[in-house]
């Protein structure tokens, strides 16, 4: 039971976490917790509990919401306990404060000014609790309210304070650049601190603004070299050092503001050479944090100028970490290959079998690195062994988010290195299978056109070209073909199937229409509505196509049946293809040729979105009598003014309502628009009797039922006024199993995934096969790494330039290197810095600190009551004791004097506490008094008072 | 900067949670449930590192290490190192064990408010602040003594009622022999007066207090 000595809960709590920890089920669990919930409410609620009870139920209230429950209802209670004087309460109120509410919610406001409050306090354990408080909840709008605390308190004379006060402005950094872009040079101050620690916590602030822009900052490339090199040269105190390494952590955050600043800076880099050397010379590679240190080193020396020694060395340590056994060596191994590659690609080739390992290891983290690695090294030499492992591994993951990722890259790479079309089909091919729905919808709309415009760019003669064309679609479409007897694909997929199919699918006369007319009749059938659609659009053009070139043209069975299912389907836009379709059945060669003209993907077409050509006819219909357009808007305006105008307004409004009447499916009428227009001269009569008509529920419905659902919506608005329920109600019915049908179709299962266990059991045997045999793992090695060689082959003399290039830079940088030393120094703006071997004590000594003197206060009863134990003279003791404590409490009084409540000693005990718990509903009075407070301190945003009205109700 | 930090045990089942970017509870719930999941079908003897960036956008990571039943989850994105995130993970489990000795479980359930603040000690608004376990158990105990001693009163003077209480009562009631009540209000102080003042009936205690305070003062 001593692990309950800590903060002092009562039983109850211990039996909750308890009964929670032997619950046997979730539900049991439910239980238990909703029924604590049930207790706190009350408790909570309850005006007399006291205080140190309230803290624990905000306590268990922290709890209970950790379990995934909701506690809103304390947020107010925690709030109040912010406000309370006790450090205890305080602390805990800000704790949960900060876990339950975020920066934006309703009850921040009531916390501002205590914060304020807070932060100005004398007690610094109040002003940490504070600022921690200020780090979580304070957004843009209530920075301006606290700054200026935080700015004074960067002055503080505990570091602890100045370390928190660094971190709080660089969070109002990050919520909002602008609020606190006129204290960067604060920042800049406290790299000087005396306290490494204050140092180190202003690094924090000064990465992210390097990070944001680099340019402002070079300046102080030179001192952070210089702080890097104490730190190294173990100047730092003794208590910064972590396992053998002076301040790591601290190293390893200079390191990463080095390599910041040395990205592309030839200048700055050359300055920084001779530490990070030094750095990875020391590091101590036994060390978990050494070896952190040395990784860090070699990405700072990957992101610098490049310089051959520094490379040699972070080779030398990258071949270190990929021998390792440890995972996680192993993993930044990768990491730190996949970086220096990009400066020195032939670096990959000694570690080939590593990266192998790599590859094969059963540990996924390292496998998806070394991934991303040969995503990196990819060339056009390389790229089939590449991108075929990674569709391996891509079929082998259910990881739907990492499959995306790998199915986009394997794409990436194929279009960007493919060797040959019959090996990008292929790709494209097994990543679409695999993960068609997972890959951008534009990559398949990619796809199309890339074999629309026949893939034969590099050829010259319009021959060629369609040759290579004709020859990469005829691969195409019989591998589709092959592809299409799998019982479901993906819908991009699909999409491009049936695309090939219908614009090549006869394109070379291998294949007769009927027979992959046949085969997309039977895949529209296997597949959902949506993807019909795709269907009927190749279906079509076949037909067409056949149409257009003259050939007797004989409707398939299956396609007759299915054209009359979708005549039928509830999807307009089915139904609008299958009209289509027929009509095409309707049409001439000439015409057909006009409609689908062969292989004009590539065609641009223009809309014109004002429709000109139809002008012609409006103009005829006006001069005929008919109304002119009114646009939408103008429309409305009309409608909501004027209700007497309504014969007119409507007028427009049955057209635009019209579309509504097509749900209705009237196949044997092969012209639509007469009958629309006939009904709307009906309806337009009867409308203004029907009004009057309600009393007679048995007319209406007949004549809505021939009339268009533009009655029944006007219909709909009346029974609503009147009150009548009978009217209306086969409309909304009807529409409503509409819905229900839709939903029903709505959600189709995805992509299938039954052959994926099969296809990852066969990968896994290869693998294992790979493991077993080394020659071949050599060979992957090749295939992988030898490539980048030979291509790399071409490339030497400007390797050696930039290496001669190298050599010089570093002779005149040797030559250089004791000017800017001594150059630099006066310039530097912390001189301080150089002091921090001897860490300033004289600045711990507070002044007017009640827990200084308390603690002297502690052992000076401690040491001194030991003594007189030891003394053997009772009645001397007793009189040294009386005095002692007298004394004690004279200058604990004295202490607390400006403290008027605690003048009561014993008495008044309780009284502190009891003001605000015994009025009654304090909570409202302590509301309140705050909004008065607050408004005298923060000015309320809009909102606020109205939370206020709502609060006091 | 340091996303989140969720200790859980083998069960799934969250201890401490603490994200650095709020967080609303739902979702902390399945972070936690989709975090586990992973946990769990990871083998043994791979790397502590996991990418995490389906669960929390681009370039996140998060670093894991099981410590007996328990699994401590540190979310970092790329302006952290991951193997210092490890070290980061081990002062924090150092100065557990520094404040709670021999740290288990147990400790951590019962005593997540006290593990919160330790976390605060190390980590603020997402940074790393301190990363000196003896730093962060000491700056703790400052936080936590005058913790354990206050009820309402300020600090030094409850001390002195305490101390003063305890003699008298002891002189007045028990006549006993100073060498024990000495002891007694040693152990008072030295155990910051918590064990007598409230786990044991606080009340009773209270009012003879009291009671002998009138008499004396």
């Amino acid at each position: 039971m001593g692990s309950q000595g800590g903060f002092g809960q009562s039983k109850e709590f211990l039996d909750l976490i308890k009964s929670i920890g032997e619950s046997r089920s979730k539900a049991e669990e439910d239980r238990i917790v909703l029924r604590e919930v049930e207790t706190l409410k009350v408790r909570l609620n309850d005006p007399n509990t006291p205080k140190y009870k309230l803290k624990e139920y905000i306590i268990r209230l922290l709890y209970v919401e950790m379990l995934g429950h909701d506690a809103s209802f304390g947020y107010i209670h925690a709030v109040k306990m912010t406000h309370d004087e006790n450090l205890l309460l305080k602390r805990t109120g800000y704790l949960a404060v900060t876990l339950f509410l975020n920066e934006d919610h309703d009850l921040i406001i009531l916390i501002v000014n205590t914060i304020q409050k807070d932060l100005k306090s004398d007690n610094f354990l109040v002003v940490c609790a504070a600022l921690n408080a200020v780090c979580r909840l304070i957004n843009e709008e209530t920075i301006p309210a606290v700054l200026p605390q935080v700015v004074d308190l960067l002055g503080h004379q505990k570091e602890a304070v100045r370390k928190k006060a660094v971190m709080a402005l660089h969070r109002f950094s990050q919520k909002a650049p602008g609020s606190v872009s006129h204290l960067v040079s604060n920042f800049r101050k406290k790299l000087c601190d005396n306290d490494p620690g204050v140092m180190g916590a202003a690094l924090c602030p000064l990465f992210d603004l390097i990070n944001a822009d680099v340019d402002k900052y070079k300046d102080l490339a030179v001192s952070f070299v210089n702080i890097l090199k104490q730190v190294a040269e173990r100047r730092l105190p003794k208590s910064y050092d972590y396992h053998q390494m002076p301040a790591p952590f601290i190293q390893i955050k200079l390191l990463k503001i080095l390599s910041l600043l040395g990205t592309g800076d030839k200048k700055a880099s050359e300055q920084m050479y001779t530490i990070v050397g030094d750095i990875m010379r020391k590091c101590d590679s036994t060390s978990n944090i050494g070896n952190a240190i040395l990784y860090e080193s070699i990405c700072c020396v990957s992101s610098l100028h490049p310089n051959p020694k520094l490379l040699e060395a972070a080779a030398d340590a990258i071949a270190k970490f990929l021998k390792s056994d440890s995972h996680n060596l192993k993993y930044l191994g990768i990491d730190a290959l996949t970086r220096l590659i990009k400066i020195n690609p032939e670096i990959a080739e000694q570690h080939q079998l590593a990266v192998i390992d790599c590859l094969e290891d059963p540990d996924d983290t390292l496998k998806r690195k070394t991934f991303d690695l040969l995503y990196k090294m990819t060339s056009s030499s390389n790229v089939e062994v590449i991108v075929d492992r990674m569709i391996e591994y891509m079929i082998s993951i259910n990881d739907s988010h990492y499959k995306t990722e790998i199915a986009s890259r394997c794409v990436e790479l194929a279009e960007q290195f493919a060797p040959n079309n019959q090996w990008f089909i292929q790709t494209m091919n097994k990543v679409f299978e695999h993960a068609a729905d997972l890959v951008n919808a534009k990559v398949a709309h990619n796809l199309m056109k890339l074999i629309a415009e026949g893939f034969g760019e590099d050829d010259d003669t319009a021959d060629s070209q369609l040759r290579s064309s004709a020859g990469f679609v005829a691969i195409r479409v019989e591998s589709y073909l092959r592809i299409m007897g799998e019982p479901k694909l993906p819908s991009a997929f699909l999409q491009v199937i049936c695309w090939v199919l219908g614009e090549y699918g006869i394109a070379d006369g291998k294949y007769s229409a009927s027979y992959i007319i046949g085969k997309l009749c039977d895949v529209a059938e296997a597949h959902p509505d949506d993807d019909t659609v795709k269907v009927v659009t190749g279906i079509m053009k076949i037909y067409s196509f056949e149409i257009a070139s003259g050939n007797p043209v004989d409707l398939l069975p299956e396609c007759q049946s299915l054209i009359e299912e979708m005549l039928a389907s509830h999807s307009t836009d089915l139904q609008q293809r299958a009209y289509e379709l027929q009509s095409i059945f309707t049409l001439d060669a000439r015409a057909v040729k006009k409609i689908m003209p062969m292989d004009s993907t590539c065609d641009d077409i223009e809309i014109d979105k004002n429709l000109s050509f139809l002008d012609g006819y409006v103009q005829q219909a006006i001069e005929n009598g008919a109304q002119p357009y009114i646009p939408e808007s103008e429309r409305l305006g009309i409608s909501s003014i004027s209700d007497f105008r309504s014969h007119d307004v409507h007028e427009p409004s049955t057209h635009a309502l019209r579309f509504e009447a097509y749900e209705l499916p009237k196949p044997s009428l092969p012209h639509n628009i007469p009958p629309v227009l006939a009904s709307s001269t009906e309806l337009v009569p009867v409308e203004p009797s029907y009004v009057i008509d309600i009393p007679h529920p048995t007319s209406a419905p007949s004549a809505s039922d021939t009339g268009s659902s533009e009655l029944k919506l006007r219909l709909d608005g009346v029974q609503k006024k009147w009150g009548r329920p009978t009217y209306s109600s086969p409309a909304p019915s009807s529409s409503s199993t509409d819905l229900v049908k839709v939903q029903n179709e709505a959600p189709r299962p995805d992509s299938a995934s039954s052959s994926k266990p099969k296809t990852r059991d066969s990968s896994y045997d290869s693998r294992k096969q790979q493991t077993e045999i080394p020659p071949e793992k050599q060979r992957l090695a090749a295939s992988l790494f030898g490539g980048s060689s030979k291509s790399e082959g071409r490339q030497p003399p400007s390797q050696k330039n930039s290496k001669t290039q190298n050599h010089t830079s570093d002779k005149s940088r040797s030559s250089k290197a004791s000017a800017p030393d001594t150059a630099v120094k006066p310039s530097q703006p912390p001189p301080d810095l150089l002091d921090l071997g001897e860490p300033s004590i004289a600045s711990s000594v507070p002044s007017v600190d009640p827990f200084k003197q308390f603690e002297g206060l502690f052992d000076f009863t401690q040491e001194t009551t030991p003594a007189s134990t030891g003394g053997v003279d009772g009645a001397s003791k007793d009189s040294d004791f009386t005095s002692l404590f007298a004394d004690m409490s004279l200058s604990a009084q004295s202490n607390i004097d400006p403290n008027p409540e605690s003048n009561g000693l014993g008495g008044s005990k309780v009284e502190p506490t009891s003001p605000q718990l015994n009025k009654g509903p304090n909570l409202k009075e302590a509301l309140e008094k705050d909004a008065l407070v607050r408004q005298v301190g923060v000015t309320p945003s809009g909102q606020n008072p109205n939370l206020f009205k709502d609060l006091l109700g | 900067m340091i996303r989140g930090v969720i200790i859980m045990n083998d069960q799934g089942k969250p201890r401490l949670i603490k994200f650095y970017e709020f967080q609303p509870p739902e979702k902390q719930q399945e972070l936690v449930r989709s975090i586990y999941r992973v946990l769990c079908s990871r083998a043994e003897n791979v790397s502590n590192f996991i990418k995490a960036d389906s669960l929390f956008g681009p370039d996140v990571r998060l670093v894991y290490k099981t410590f007996a039943t328990l699994y401590f989850v540190f979310i970092f994105d790329k302006s952290e190192n991951e193997l210092a995130v490890i070290d980061l993970m081990q002062v924090f489990v150092e100065t557990l064990n520094k404040c709670f000795r021999e740290v288990c479980e147990l400790d951590i359930v019962f005593n997540f408010y006290k593990v919160h603040t330790i976390l605060d000690e190390i980590i603020m608004g997402g940074q790393v602040l301190e990363t000196s376990s003896e730093e962060v158990a000491s700056a703790v105990d400052a936080i936590s003594r005058p913790l354990s001693l206050s009820l309402s009163l300020p600090l030094s003077l409850r001390v002195c009622v305490c101390a003063r209480a305890l003699v008298s009562s002891c002189e007045w009631v028990l006549r006993c022999n100073r060498h024990l009540l000495l002891q007694l209000s040693l152990r008072v102080l030295e155990h910051g007066a918590q064990k007598y003042l409230w786990l044991n009936s606080t009340e009773c205690f209270f009012s003879s207090l009291y009671f002998l305070l009138f008499r004396f003062v």
